[in-house]
C-alpha cells in the first residue's frame, strides 16, 4: 500500500488543483485506503458550506465599489502610519552648478583670508577654535601682539609690529651697539658708525 | 616649476608695485640746519595689503648755518602722522658742529602709509630740533627730542670730563685700561628680547603682584619709595611706583629704569618708564604706566629694580647720575654707556689711543 497523502494533497485533490501525475497517484491510494477517503470527504463536505454560505450574500453586492472602498480603507491606513511613523527625508538632489558655484565661492574665501588676514589674527583665532573644541572654561591667553601695535627691542635690533606685520628696523648689516624700550610706546636703536665713531639713534613709535 | 612660475610672477608684481619714492624734506627758513645734499639710495615704496611699505635709506648732508656749535639733531621721518608705524625719528647726539661745518645724517627706517591717505609726499623728513653747545634747543620739538636730547648732552660732558681727568691722573695708560674695561662691558652686557605693548591686557594666566626693589643715589633728588607690577608668568604690566621730591625745586618729568630679573637670577635693564608730573618740593607723587613688557618664553619674571635715570626740573635744567653712582656695580653691568662714551670707544678701537687722546683735547 502506498504512503497516505498529505492533508495539503487531500485539500488541493477536493479543489481540482493537484497536477495530473499526482492526482492520479491520489485518487490510486483513494481508492484502497479508508481512512484518507474519511478525510477527502470531510474536506468536500467543508467545500460545500463555504459555496453554500456565498450563495447566501446579497444578490446587488458591487464587487468593484467594495474592492475600491477597501483600496481606498487601506490607503487612509497608510497615510495614518506615515504621520505617526519618524519621516526620514530624502535628500535633496544636488545639481553641479550649485555645488561648482558653491564651491568657487569657498576658494575665493579662503584666497581673501590669506591674502588679508594677518598671521597672527588667524593664530589667535585658532587657538580659540582649539579651545573651543577642547571644552576650556576660560578663553585662551591673548597674545601681547593681538592687543596692538608692538615694539620690541633685541640684540639684533628694533622693530614695530602690528597685525601680523613687523617693520624692522636695519642699517644693512650693522648691528646696534644699544636697544632700548619706552613705556610711553618707543623703541629706540643705537648704531656707531665703524669709521667715524657717529652715534645714530633710531626710534619707532605705537602712536 | 609651479613654484618656480609662482615666484617668479610674485617677483613681477612687486617689482612693479614698487615704485620710485615721492618726497619731502621740510626745514624751516629760520633752521639753524640747511640741506647740502640728499641721496635717497635704495627707498622705496612697495603695495602692502591697504598700505604703502615706505622703504626709507637716505643719506643727509646738513649744514650748521647757525652762529653756534651744535651737539644734536633730531629729524622727525613721518609718513603718516597718526597711523601706527607712520611714523619714525632719527638723532644725531654727541655732535661738535661748528658754524659752516657739514655733518651727515643717515636714515634707515621702515614706515608704513595707508592707500589713500591723501595727496602729497610719501615721505616726508621734518627738523625735529636742534641742540647747541650752550644747551638752547630750536625746533617744534613735537617728539621731545629737546628732553632726551639734552640728557645725551650732560651725560656725554658727564663722561668727557671723567676721561679727561683720567688721562690727567692715570695717564694714557689709565685711559687706555678704562677704554677697554668699557669695551668689555659692552660686549657683555646682556641685551635679551623684550616686546612692549601700550594698553591693558584683559585676560591673562593668574598674576601676581611683584614689589620693586631701589638703587639709592646719594645725589638723586628724587627717592623712589614703593612700586609693584603685574607678573604672569614672562610678562609685566602696569608698573606703578611711588616718587618723592627730595630737592628745593619742582620736578616736570622724570625717567625710572626698569631692571627685571628672572628665575636663574640673571638681570638685564627691560625697560625706562617716563613720567610727566608736577612734583613740589618734598611732595610725593605716583608714577603710573598702563603697558605691559614681555619677555621670551622661557624667562620667569622673579624681581625687579628700579633706579632714577633722569630728571628735569620745572625751570628747565636736569639731573642725571654721576659717574660715581654708575660705579654701583648692577648699573655698571646692566645701563648702557652713554652715546659719548660709545663713540669714544669705537674712536678708541678704530683709530687707536692717539686719536682718543686728541678728540678729548677738542672741547
Amino acid at each position: 500500500m502506498s504512503r497516505h497523502v498529505p492533508e495539503s494533497g487531500l485539500a488541493l485533490y477536493v479543489s481540482g488543483d493537484l497536477g495530473w501525475w499526482s492526482r492520479a497517484a491520489a485518487r490510486m491510494h483513494l481508492n484502497g485506503c479508508e481512512s484518507c477517503r474519511k478525510r477527502m470527504e470531510a474536506y468536500r463536505i467543508d467545500r460545500q458550506r463555504l459555496r453554500e454560505s456565498a450563495a447566501e450574500m446579497p444578490e446587488d453586492v458591487d464587487w468593484d465599489r467594495l474592492a475600491a472602498e477597501m483600496t481606498a480603507n487601506i490607503r487612509v491606513g497608510l497615510a495614518a502610519g506615515e504621520c505617526v511613523a519618524p519621516r526620514s527625508r530624502k535628500p535633496a538632489p544636488l545639481g553641479w552648478r550649485p555645488a561648482a558655484v558653491m564651491a568657487g565661492a569657498a576658494v575665493l574665501m579662503a584666497g581673501a583670508w590669506w591674502l588679508n588676514t594677518p598671521p597672527m589674527q588667524t593664530q589667535a583665532l585658532g587657538r580659540a577654535m582649539r579651545a573651543i573644541w577642547q571644552g576650556r572654561g576660560a578663553m585662551p591667553r591673548i597674545g601681547i601682539e593681538e592687543r596692538g601695535p608692538v615694539v620690541s627691542a633685541s640684540s639684533s635690533g628694533i622693530e614695530l609690529r602690528e597685525n601680523g606685520s613687523a617693520l624692522a628696523v636695519s642699517q644693512g648689516t650693522a648691528r646696534p651697539v644699544a636697544v632700548s624700550v619706552s613705556m610711553q610706546g618707543s623703541a629706540s636703536a643705537r648704531y656707531v658708525d665703524a669709521d667715524t665713531g657717529q652715534v645714530t639713534i633710531t626710534s619707532v613709535y605705537v602712536q | 616649476m609651479s613654484s618656480r612660475l609662482t615666484i617668479s610672477f610674485l617677483a613681477i608684481a612687486l617689482a612693479a608695485g614698487a615704485q620710485t619714492l615721492s618726497r619731502k624734506i621740510e626745514l624751516p627758513k629760520d633752521s639753524p640746519v640747511t640741506l647740502v645734499s640728499a641721496d635717497w639710495g635704495e627707498s622705496s615704496a612697495t603695495p602692502r595689503g591697504g598700505a604703502f611699505l615706505v622703504d626709507v635709506h637716505a643719506g643727509l648732508s646738513l649744514r650748521n648755518s647757525s652762529q653756534r656749535r651744535i651737539r644734536g639733531v633730531t629729524l622727525a621721518v613721518v609718513a603718516q602722522e597718526v597711523t601706527p608705524g607712520g611714523k619714525g625719528s632719527v638723532s644725531v647726539p654727541s655732535l661738535d658742529v661748528a658754524p659752516g661745518d657739514t655733518f651727515p645724517v643717515r636714515i634707515d627706517l621702515p614706515l608704513l602709509r595707508p592707500l589713500g591717505a591723501g595727496a602729497g609726499p610719501l615721505v616726508e623728513v621734518q627738523l625735529d630740533g636742534v641742540l647747541f653747545d650752550d644747551l638752547n634747543f630750536y625746533g617744534p620739538d613735537k617728539l621731545h627730542s629737546r628732553r632726551t636730547m639734552t640728557v645725551w648732552e650732560l651725560e656725554a660732558r658727564r663722561d668727557r670730563r671723567y676721561f679727561k681727568t683720567l688721562l690727567e691722573t692715570a695717564g694714557r695708560e689709565g685711559l687706555q685700561k678704562e677704554m677697554l674695561a668699557s669695551l668689555a662691558r659692552q660686549a657683555d652686557r646682556p641685551q635679551p628680547g623684550v616686546q612692549m605693548v601700550r594698553g591693558r591686557a584683559t585676560n591673562t594666566d593668574p598674576e601676581r603682584e611683584v614689589q620693586f626693589a631701589f638703587l639709592h643715589f646719594p645725589e638723586s633728588p628724587v627717592q623712589p619709595t614703593d612700586g609693584m607690577a603685574r607678573i604672569a608668568g614672562n610678562e609685566a604690566r602696569a608698573p606703578r611706583l611711588e616718587v618723592r621730591n627730595l630737592s628745593d625745586r619742582p620736578i616736570r618729568h622724570l625717567e625710572i629704569g626698569w631692571i627685571v630679573e628672572d628665575q636663574q637670577g640673571r638681570e638685564f635693564l627691560a625697560a625706562s618708564v617716563p613720567a610727566d608730573l608736577n612734583l613740589a618740593p618734598g611732595r610725593s607723587s605716583q608714577v603710573f604706566e598702563d603697558a605691559a613688557l614681555r619677555f621670551d618664553q622661557r624667562t620667569s619674571i622673579q624681581g625687579m629694580t628700579g633706579f632714577v635715570s633722569s630728571v628735569e626740573f620745572a625751570d628747565g635744567s636736569y639731573w642725571i647720575p654721576s659717574r660715581s653712582a654708575l660705579e654701583d656695580p648692577k648699573l655698571r653691568r646692566l645701563a648702557p654707556p652713554s652715546p659719548e662714551e660709545q663713540r669714544l670707544a669705537q674712536i678708541y678701537r678704530k683709530k687707536g689711543l692717539a686719536a682718543l687722546v686728541e678728540e678729548l683735547k677738542k672741547f
